[in-house]
């Protein structure tokens, strides 16, 4: 079961199940301390391990970060 | 707001570096093995690839290539006592609260809660990006890893990339 903030990236590789959340890289479970949405998509991550039937399914949790963020790679790019 | 399209920004940004094009891992189909058994009799385990470590371990290697570490880590650890070392992804909220990517005390309630079976005796942390070696991923440490999940009696694993 992956949980993948790049849906593109993980939708290429195609794990037999990838629940989709659209936040910032780092943060796929969300703000710090925020325990509610946390377990919200930690939950749902396990629901679908067990209602997926078909190997490679892709499912988009709905979740809104509250914000635009964008790439926010890190370091390692702009030194590479 | 629309997803980021990470595969195109990063083609452009090695192009941009004069590297060759990246040669992604594309796969058309992939396997599923059901799930044979409720969540609440599962047992789970977590995997991610952020380059977290126990804090008295050696830290990752911050711009580490091909390297094939996997530390299993007691499933008990306290959510306080991990390092990141990964240049990356922006890891700062995760550095103040490891659950942002490495859930492992929301894991904890919900076993305690009875909606998981229990939490395997064992988390685990590598395959750290930029592994340009994946044969040896895929016949070597990929396996390795499935075999000791195996001997944990490991139903389901939640992995998270950094």
């Amino acid at each position: 079961m992956l949980v993948s903030t790049g849906r593109d990236l993980s939708s290429q590789v195609r794990a037999p199940r990838t629940a989709f959340v659209n936040f910032p890289m780092g943060n796929p479970f969300g703000h710090p301390f925020d325990k509610v949405t946390q377990r919200r998509i930690l939950l749902e991550a396990l629901h679908i391990l067990g209602s997926v039937t078909e190997g490679g399914t892709l499912i988009d949790l709905p979740c809104e970060w509250g914000e635009e963020f964008g790439l926010n790679l890190g370091s390692g790019y702009t030194s590479a | 707001m629309k997803p980021i399209a990470y595969v195109d920004r990063l083609n452009a940004f090695y192009r941009n570096q004069g590297f060759p094009p990246y040669q992604w891992s594309v796969y058309e189909t992939a396997p599923l093995t059901p799930l044979r058994k409720p969540l609440n009799q599962c047992r789970v385990a977590l995997l991610t690839s952020g380059g977290v470590s126990r804090k008295d371990a050696p830290p990752f290697d911050p711009l580490a290539r091909n390297d094939l570490r996997v530390d299993a880590i007691p499933a008990e650890t306290a959510s306080a006592h991990f390092q990141i070392h990964d240049d990356y992804y922006n890891h700062g909220d995760a550095d103040r609260d490891i659950n942002c990517i490495f859930p492992l005390d929301r894991l904890r309630e919900l076993a305690a809660e009875g909606v998981v079976g229990s939490v395997a005796p064992h988390h685990y942390s590598g395959f750290m990006g930029r592994t340009y070696i994946r044969t040896a991923v895929m016949t070597q440490a990929a396996p390795a890893l499935a075999r000791r999940l195996a001997e944990e009696a490991v139903d389901a694993v939640v992995m998270v990339p950094g």
